[in-house]
């Protein structure tokens, strides 16, 4: 029959047609059990390149989870600043500073000099949008000689090493600007591993840097695959097709092999945001019965299986200096009782919203409405992806909110957290917070130049806005990496931008 | 709509081909005017999918805005992307930056080659479920008709519930295929048995029901009786009934080139859908009308390829308005069907009765995914909810929304079908149309509601119902007796009850009962838009897709909803043909 024939054809000329439709694979190393070919390793990277990694994007991170750029300082464990690209700086008044810079090589093979650091950081400048570790200061840099740099601020700014660590203010070569403000970091950065590929927002190939100034990696290269599903990711783990995968959803932890689960506090706080700007929650007596009526610690065992610390405040056991330093909460609002709770909300339901994008929040938020309904409020969900909200939860259209956020942003430094989300006039107040004295704390905190004493009043102005209720921490998330056994030296980062260095190898 | 002979169509090809321009022309408007109709701020959302820790400040927001060229209005942004279309430039991401053509280009090609792994397991599933009627039939021994249990339990399986257990089963436990990721033939093994499978059982599920008419008809008879082999035969049956289920290919193949979010996700396929959601998300125009674009011209021609085909098959018989109708003979129902159809009802009935004395809200965080006991007959979910609870509360819920969806769908379509040449474009455009990128536009303009789900699936739901129409109502009007009935001075209106409804509702029917498991899927997957009922109402599409990140730790949490699924379709299916069998 015709159609037969004809089907026939289609069939042997197709494949051959469709093989290009297949994602490039690498050098052929095949799908084989087992680290990749000659030590690479292969890494499951869980948040696909949305500007093919420009670091004044979200793709920031992994030029410093994979090693590939550096900045002038780098965080240690504690969260203070250690040389980077710079070996050393001293600060020379309240605006200046001075950094010795070291001998480097770009990864283009021109030279690391203080020229470079004044191009890479005049471009981050005048990047638009700004990044965000630059949104609150004005930097300016100079080139006193081949290895000195000098750095001014327009007004004081006591954490600049702190933010010179940022992914986003690494130093690239000059060819990795392009004009239309486009920002490449392959083969331009000054790490130990170099993009020699990007493939869409699915692979990318990570080659071994011979001229690096730490020294020779011991892993020949990095074949990165980005899979967004927790799922996938675990899968890929467990099928040997991946040595590490980040971020193991808590639902798939349990699945992996016990040696290859390593669970890491993450400086994420999830959290009750009481919306105190509109509708219920103005009334500081129904806040304090919301406080009293919420239990994060149910939420460890269950939605999170374990992989959660109870909350302490907001910031967790992944800030290491916040236990000492806690400060107790005093004057707060008296818990309405339950009687008062059902009279006070005069037949209004309490809009709780949260997100789809953590999978543990909707969970998290049906525990919340039974412990919020026992004491007498009654319960609606609002539960949308994140973008499909954002407008309605700065204006205040809600109640309440299970919200996710990072406690140390990328200037590493918690004040910025505070400023943003709890002040008068942060932008990301979606409490809607307008008190006095936490705007003065917030303020004396970021004004505070002495490392010790600025964690104190960090505390000190954590204490304040518990004792407003505009927030009730319920967890610290911790984050679990799946590592294949015989794979070293991963660096497990509670800040998440550290992943792979020199030292890391597979068996 | 006009019963007139068939030859009359050539003259109006015009129509047609207006319809499909003037269609694909409104869904694009609509894509462009997104962010003007629902009102989002896409400098906000593009800024959120670059930066999640970008504080959205009015300067960023303003910068942003200025960087795209938002104040100029959609029109101006429009114009722009059209003009660069004739030179292949669809202009750059508003997220990235980058060019968008290649990126959609790669997805598309990444789909499309998806989507063929998938059509051949569909039309592998297809035959394997006629096999039976088409083995039967061709030897003349077709006796007893079939309750169509297996077709209708296969299109009840979820994919992406099929793609997770394939994934672990065929990938983690016994490792004979990548788990996921995109990166030669073996990748598309398991992917495309996710999708295949439950379509090819629908495919395959209508074929069978239609067959029997053709092995009645007499020229089978007189090619048993000069001793023609079987596989002549069948093949001929073949050639008659096939045209008549091509045009569901478009709905229930084609259209999984950007319906496959869910399974994409799960294999991590770089394909069309994730690109489309992921740009729909971000209101990244210039990608989503682009792929939206790619997906119209895909649909138009797959669409203008199964009509030619379906000609082809056909022949002459069809312009000349020679085709006999096809009529099912009366065939022994097995005796199966009584007990399967009464066991349904009855594991329904229990489970809602059981499920209803039940509290399906209360959380106990203590007895987490208990497996099934007396306590909890089918398990408890993650948070420990009793699970019977839930299904047995859901149920009528589900059922009961799922089935308005359908039938409203099934009346569009029906309508819709009765006007081919109007509704060709339309039909064709929507069905590749992700029911996402409705939910989308349904959810900027109602905001968060209840009844927005129903609404979005409608809206691109019929399109399988309107093709199906139109392709039978074209045999049918070129069947002698119509002709000899109009002779006879048949109004529209008798030939409409007598002879066309007749001969289309059948077929349709079971085509919406086959269908009735994807609507309440796809309806449980616009929640995030907050579209539908809010958690933590329990309802059967959410129970599948809140529990399926714990499938392989605690299998109870999938199964109970899945096979509750399964048996509400095995249920509507075989009530139908016993109804139908009572009808005779």
């Amino acid at each position: 029959m015709r159609t037969t024939s004809r089907g026939l054809i289609a069939a042997l000329v197709l494949p051959p047609l469709l093989a290009g439709c297949f994602a490039p694979s690498d050098s052929g190393d095949g799908t084989g059990a087992g680290a990749g070919s000659g030590g690479r390793l292969r890494v499951a990277l869980a948040v696909p390149p949305v500007q093919a990694l420009s670091p004044y994007s979200n793709d920031a991170t992994v030029l410093s989870k994979l090693s590939v750029a550096e900045g002038l300082t780098a965080l240690d464990r504690n969260g203070t600043a250690k040389p980077g690209l710079a070996k050393s700086w001293k600060q020379d008044d309240d605006t200046t500073w001075t950094f010795e810079l070291r001998k480097a090589e770009f990864q283009d093979g021109t030279e690391f000099t203080a020229q470079s650091v004044v191009n890479a950081l005049d471009h981050a400048s005048a990047a638009k949008p700004k990044p965000r570790v630059l949104s609150d200061v004005a930097l300016t840099a100079k080139a006193e000689d081949a290895d000195t740099v000098t750095l001014t601020t327009k007004t004081p700014d006591p954490v600049l090493p702190l933010r010179l660590a940022s992914p986003a203010l690494a130093i690239l070569s000059a060819k990795a600007y392009g004009k239309d403000g486009a920002v490449s970091p392959a083969g331009t950065g000054t790490g130990p591993f170099e993009i020699t590929r990007l493939s869409g927002k699915a692979k990318a190939k990570l080659d071994r840097f011979d001229g690096y100034w730490g020294g020779k990696a011991k892993a020949p290269g990095i074949d990165v695959s980005w899979i967004a599903d927790g799922t996938a990711r675990a899968n890929a783990l467990r099928g040997g097709e991946a040595d590490i995968a980040e971020w193991i959803p808590t639902a798939q932890a349990k699945l992996l092999d016990k040696d290859t689960r390593h669970e890491v506090p993450s400086v994420r706080t999830d959290s009750l945001i009481l919306n105190t700007g509109s509708g219920l929650f103005t009334d500081a007596g129904l806040r304090a019965a919301a406080r009293e009526a919420v239990d994060g610690s149910a939420l460890v065992d269950s939605v999170f299986g374990g992989y959660a610390d109870p909350a302490q405040g907001l910031f967790g056991p992944a800030v290491p200096w916040a236990a000492d330093k806690r400060v107790d909460v005093t004057g707060r609002a008296k818990a309405d009782t339950t009687a008062q709770v059902k009279a006070g909300t005069k037949g209004r339901t309490l809009r709780l919203a949260t997100y789809t994008n953590r999978a543990e929040l909707p969970e998290a938020a049906t525990v919340l409405q039974q412990q919020l309904e026992k004491a007498g409020f009654t319960v609606k969900q609002d539960v949308r992806e994140y973008t499909q909200m954002e407008a309605d939860l700065l204006a205040g259209k809600y109640d309440a909110l299970v919200f996710s956020r990072v406690t140390l942003l990328d200037t590493g430094d918690a004040v910025d957290y505070l400023a943003s989300d709890f002040t008068s006039e942060g932008v990301y107040n979606i409490p809607g917070l307008k008190d006095g004295a936490v705007d003065k704390a917030i303020r004396a905190a970021a004004a505070e130049r002495d490392t010790k004493r600025r964690q104190e009043k960090i505390m000190r102005a954590e204490a304040e806005i518990l004792r407003t209720d505009a927030v009730v921490p319920l967890v610290h998330e911790q984050a679990v990496q799946g590592i294949a056994t015989g794979v070293e030296g991963v660096i497990l980062d509670p800040r998440e931008r550290s992943l792979v260095d020199v030292d890391t190898h597979a068996g | 709509m006009s019963v007139v002979h068939a030859p009359a169509a050539r003259l109006s090809l015009w129509p047609a081909a207006a319809g499909r321009v003037l269609a694909g022309a409104a869904l694009l408007g609509a894509v462009a005017l997104l962010p003007w109709l629902t009102g989002a701020d896409p400098a906000r959302t593009v800024l959120r999918a670059r930066s999640a820790d970008q504080n959205p400040t009015a300067a960023e927001l303003a910068a942003v805005r200025k960087q795209l060229g938002l104040d100029e209005g959609p029109f101006a942004h429009l114009a722009h992307w059209l003009g660069g279309l004739p030179r292949g430039d669809a202009g750059v991401s508003w997220v990235s930056g980058e060019p968008v053509m290649p990126q959609v280009g790669t997805a598309l090609s990444v789909s499309l080659t998806l989507v063929l792994g998938a059509f051949v397991v569909t039309a592998l599933v297809a035959a394997l479920v006629c096999a039976r009627t088409v083995f039967l039939g061709s030897r003349r021994r077709l006796r007893q008709d079939r309750a169509g249990t297996t077709a209708a339990v296969l299109a009840a399986l979820p994919k992406f519930l099929l793609a997770s257990v394939l994934a672990t089963v065929c990938g983690v436990w016994w490792g004979w295929f990548p788990s996921s990721g995109w990166e030669g033939p073996q990748s598309m093994v398991l992917p495309s048995l996710a999708l295949g499978i439950p379509s090819g059982a629908m495919l395959g599920g209508l074929l069978d029901q239609a067959l029997p008419a053709a092995f009645h008809e007499p020229w089978a008879r007189t090619a048993y009786a000069v001793g023609l082999p079987p596989g002549n035969i069948a093949r001929n049956a073949l050639r008659r009934t096939l045209p008549g289920m091509l045009p569901q290919l478009l709905p229930t193949v084609v259209a999984l080139v950007g319906g496959a979010v869910a399974v994409e996700k799960i294999f991590n396929i770089p394909g069309l859908g994730r690109l489309a959601l992921e740009a729909a998300v971000a209101q990244d125009l210039p990608v989503l009308q682009t792929a939206t674009l790619a997906l119209v011209l895909l649909g138009v021609s797959a669409g203008i390829l199964i009509r030619a085909l379906r000609h082809a098959l056909l022949g002459r018989p069809l312009r000349d308005g020679a085709l006999p109708t096809l009529h099912r003979p009366p065939l022994v129902p097995p005796r199966s069907l009584r007990w399967i159809t009464a066991a349904c009802s009855v594991v329904l009935i229990a489970l809602v009765t059981a499920g209803l004395l039940r509290d399906p809200l209360q959380v106990d965080t203590a007895a987490r995914l208990v497996a099934p006991s007396l306590e909890h007959p089918l398990g408890t979910d993650a948070l420990g909810r009793d699970l019977l609870a839930r299904l047995g509360h859901g149920a009528l819920r589900t059922a009961g929304v799922a089935l308005a969806v359908t039938v409203v769908s099934a009346v569009t379509g029906l309508l819709l079908g009765m006007a081919p040449r109007a509704s060709a474009g339309p039909t064709e455009v929507v069905s590749t149309l992700p029911a996402v990128l409705s939910g989308l536009l349904i959810a900027g303009v109602t905001g968060p509601s209840v009844w927005g789900a129903a609404i979005a699936v409608c809206v691109v739901g019929w399109s399988p119902y309107a093709a199906q129409t139109a392709a039978l109502l074209e045999q049918e009007r070129a069947s002698g007796h119509i002709a000899a009935s109009v002779a006879l001075g048949a109004g529209r209106t008798h030939l409409l009850r007598r002879h066309l409804l007749p001969a289309v509702l059948p077929a349709l029917l079971r085509n919406a009962l086959l269908r009735l498991p994807t609507a309440v899927l796809v309806l449980a997957s616009l929640g995030f838009l907050g579209l539908g009922e809010q958690p933590p109402t329990p309802e059967w599409g959410r129970l599948l897709s809140e529990n399926q990140p714990y499938a392989e730790l605690a299998p109870w949490t999938v199964l109970g909803p899945a096979a509750a699924l399964v048996v509400l379709s095995v249920l509507a299916v075989t009530g139908s043909a016993l109804g139908r069998e009572k009808g005779v």
